[in-house]
C-alpha cells in the first residue's frame, strides 16, 4: 500500500512537470461551486432585489418606479393578511420545532443499539418527499375519517374540523411542521458531542446535580448552536410552507394559510407581476431580519461573546 | 436499583418518541392497503380488513407512472453524483486554502444558506432560458452543477479539515497534483461524509417539488411529485390510491436511508460547526 503510493507520487512528478501551480490547481476545484453558486443563486437574488424597484411583467424592458412596488403592497389587504399568518406560522412553529429538536437530542444522545434506532426514527419524517407529505397530512387531518380524529374519538373527544375552519388550518400547517426536525435534532446532537465529557464530571464532583450541568453547562456551550439553527429556521420553515399550502389547502380557507411565499408565487407566475412579487419577497426578508436583530438584542449575543 | 429504573424510563421515552415519528410513514402503507371503494372507516383503523395491494398495479394503469419514476430517477442519477463531486472537490480546496480565504468562503457559505428558495425563482427561470435548459430535465439538474447547496461543501469541508495536515504536506513535498492528493488522499478519508452528502442530495432532487412546477411544462417530462399532484387532482378523495401513490415516492429515500443511516447518524463533520467562527 505504502509503496503503491509512492509509486505514484513518483509518476505523477514526472508526467506533469507542466502544470498549474499548486494553489491554482486549488482554485480550480473552486470553481464549478463558486461559478456555479453565482449564476444559479447570486445574480437571481441580486436580480431580484433591483427588479423589486421596477414596474417588470416578465416581458419588455424593466422601468424604474422607486418605491411604488412596497407602497403599492401595503395598499393590498392581502399581503398584511400573508404576513400576519406568515407571522403567526413562525412564532408558534419555530421555538417548538427548536425546543423539540433540543429535548429529542439530550434524550437520544445516550449511546447504544436502541437509542440508534430511536435517533433514526425521528429522522424518518423529513425524509419523506413533501408532495408524499403533504397529502398524507391531509388525509390524517380529514375531520370525519382521518385517523387523528378516528384516535381523538376513542377518548370521547369530538376533534375540530382541521382543514376547513381557518384558526385550526393554520395551527394544523404548524402540526405537520413540528414532524421534520430532522435537521436541528442531527446539528443538536453534534453539538451536545462537542461538549468535552470532563466538564460534566468536574461538575458532579463539585456536586452540581443533572438540571444544574444542564443550566450551567449544556445550554451556555449549545446557544451558538441554537442561535444559528433558529435564524435557519425562520428562513426554511416559512419556504416549507409553500408546498403544503399549495397541495393541500391552496391558500385556504379564507386565505387563512396564504403564507408569503404563495404569496410570492402567485404574484409572479400566475398575474406575472414580477415586481410587485420581488418587492413582497424583499419585504418579507427585511421584516425578518428585524426579528433576528430583536432576538441578538434580546439575548446580547455581543454580550455572552465577551465573557468567553 | 434506581438506576434500573431510570434505564427503564430512558427507553419507555424513546419507544414512544419511536412510535410517534414512525405514525406519519405507518399511515401511508396502511391507507394504501385498504380496498378502494370501501366506505371510509369509521373507528381507527390500525390495519385494513381486507388488506390488498391492488391499488398499486392500479395507479400504474391510471397514470404513466413509470414514466414520471424514470424521469425522476433520470434526474436523481444525474445530479448526485455531479453534486457530490463538485462539494467534495470544493470542500477540499476550501479546506487548503490560506485562512483569509478559507474563512471569506466559509462566512459566504453560511450567508448563502440563509438565501430563502423564493428569492431565486423569479430569476432563475430567465438564467434556465438563456441556457435553453427550460422544459429539459436540466432544469431539474441544474443545482448540481453549483454543488445542490452550500451545506453540502460545508459537510466537506468540516470533514476534510480534520485530516492532520501533515498527511498533505508530506505529498506534496513529494509534488503530488491536487488532484492526486484528493482522489486517491483524502476522499477515501470522509466516506461517512459522503454517504451523508449522498442520502440528502438524494431526498432533495428525488422530492423536488417546486423546481418541475417552475420550470417543467412538457407532460412527458412530469416528475413523481407532480404525477402525485395530478392523481390528486383526479381523483382528490381516493385515499387508498393516493397513499398508494405517496409510498411509491417515499419507498425509495427510505430505503436508501436504512441501508445507509448508520453511516449518515454517525457523521459527525457538522461538530466542527463552530470551531471555525
Amino acid at each position: 500500500m505504502e509503496k503503491t503510493q509512492t509509486q505514484r507520487i513518483q509518476t505523477s512528478k514526472i508526467n506533469f512537470k507542466w502544470r498549474l501551480p499548486y494553489k491554482a490547481q486549488m482554485r480550480l476545484f473552486l470553481l464549478p461551486y463558486v461559478l456555479g453558486t453565482i449564476i444559479l443563486v447570486v445574480i437571481p437574488a441580486v436580480a431580484t432585489v433591483l427588479i423589486s424597484f421596477t414596474d417588470y411583467k416578465a416581458v419588455g424592458v424593466p422601468k424604474f418606479v422607486g418605491l411604488q412596488n412596497y407602497i403599492d403592497l401595503l395598499g393590498y389587504g392581502l399581503v398584511r393578511i400573508a404576513l400576519r399568518n406568515s407571522a403567526i406560522f413562525l412564532l408558534l412553529a419555530v421555538p417548538l420545532r427548536i425546543f423539540g429538536a433540543l429535548a429529542l437530542a439530550l434524550l437520544l444522545q445516550r449511546k447504544g443499539r436502541m437509542f440508534g434506532v430511536y435517533r433514526a426514527a425521528v429522522y424518518v419524517p423529513t425524509i419523506i418527499p413533501e408532495a408524499a407529505y403533504a397529502l398524507l397530512w391531509l388525509w390524517i387531518f380529514n375531520p370525519l375519517y382521518g385517523p387523528l380524529n378516528l384516535f381523538l374519538g376513542l377518548f370521547g373527544i369530538q376533534g375540530p374540523a382541521w382543514l376547513t375552519e381557518p384558526a385550526t388550518a393554520r395551527l394544523a400547517i404548524v402540526i405537520l411542521a413540528l414532524f421534520q426536525i430532522g435537521e436541528g435534532f442531527v446539528v443538536l446532537l453534534a453539538g451536545l458531542q462537542s461538549i468535552p465529557r470532563s466538564f460534566y464530571e468536574s461538575a458532579r464532583v463539585d456536586g452540581a446535580n443533572a438540571w444544574q450541568s444542564f443550566w450551567q453547562i449544556t445550554l451556555p456551550l449549545l446557544s451558538p448552536w441554537l442561535m444559528v439553527l433558529t435564524f435557519r429556521d425562520l428562513v426554511m420553515s416559512l419556504q416549507n410552507t409553500f408546498a403544503p399550502s399549495f397541495i393541500i389547502t391552496y391558500g385556504g380557507p379564507y386565505y387563512a394559510t396564504t403564507f408569503a411565499p404563495l404569496l410570492i408565487y402567485e404574484m409572479a407566475f400566475d398575474y406575472f407581476e414580477l415586481g410587485l412579487a420581488a418587492a413582497l419577497l424583499l419585504l418579507t426578508y427585511v421584516l425578518l431580519g428585524l426579528i433576528v436583530i430583536g432576538i441578538i438584542n434580546a439575548v446580547g449575543l455581543g454580550g455572552s461573546a465577551d465573557e468567553a | 436499583m434506581r438506576r434500573r429504573g431510570g434505564w427503564l424510563l430512558h427507553h419507555a421515552a424513546g419507544l414512544v418518541i419511536l412510535f410517534l415519528f414512525l405514525l406519519p410513514i405507518y399511515w401511508i402503507f396502511t391507507a394504501s392497503l385498504r380496498q378502494r371503494g370501501l366506505p371510509p372507516p369509521t373507528s381507527i383503523e390500525w390495519w385494513p380488513s381486507p388488506a390488498t395491494l391492488d391499488n398499486y398495479p392500479f395507479i400504474f394503469d391510471l397514470l404513466p407512472m413509470a414514466r414520471y419514476i424514470r424521469n425522476s430517477l433520470i434526474v436523481a442519477v444525474t445530479a448526485v453524483p455531479i453534486t457530490v463531486f463538485v462539494a467534495s472537490i470544493a470542500g477540499f480546496a476550501m479546506s487548503q486554502e490560506d485562512d483569509v480565504w478559507r474563512r471569506r468562503l466559509l462566512v459566504a457559505s453560511i450567508v448563502l444558506l440563509m438565501v430563502p428558495g423564493a428569492s431565486v425563482w423569479l430569476f432563475r427561470f430567465q438564467i434556465l432560458r438563456w441556457l435553453g435548459w427550460i422544459d429539459t430535465l436540466w432544469a431539474l439538474i441544474a443545482p448540481a452543477f453549483a454543488a445542490g447547496s452550500p451545506l453540502y461543501v460545508l459537510l466537506f469541508f468540516w470533514a476534510y479539515r480534520r485530516i492532520p495536515a501533515e498527511i498533505f504536506e508530506a505529498a506534496r513535498l513529494d509534488g503530488a497534483s491536487a488532484w492526486w492528493m484528493w482522489w486517491r488522499l483524502a476522499r477515501p478519508l470522509v466516506r461517512p461524509t459522503a454517504v451523508t452528502v449522498i442520502i440528502l442530495s438524494f431526498v432533495m432532487y428525488w422530492s423536488d417539488f417546486v423546481s418541475p412546477v417552475l420550470y417543467i411544462y412538457r407532460t412527458e417530462l412530469y416528475t413523481l411529485p407532480i404525477g402525485l399532484q395530478i392523481l390528486k387532482q383526479l381523483d382528490p378523495t381516493n385515499w387508498p390510491l393516493l397513499m398508494a401513490a405517496a409510498a411509491v415516492i417515499t419507498l425509495p429515500v427510505l430505503v436508501l436511508f436504512i441501508f445507509l443511516q448508520r453511516s449518515f447518524l454517525s457523521d459527525l463533520s457538522i461538530a466542527n460547526l463552530m470551531d471555525q467562527n
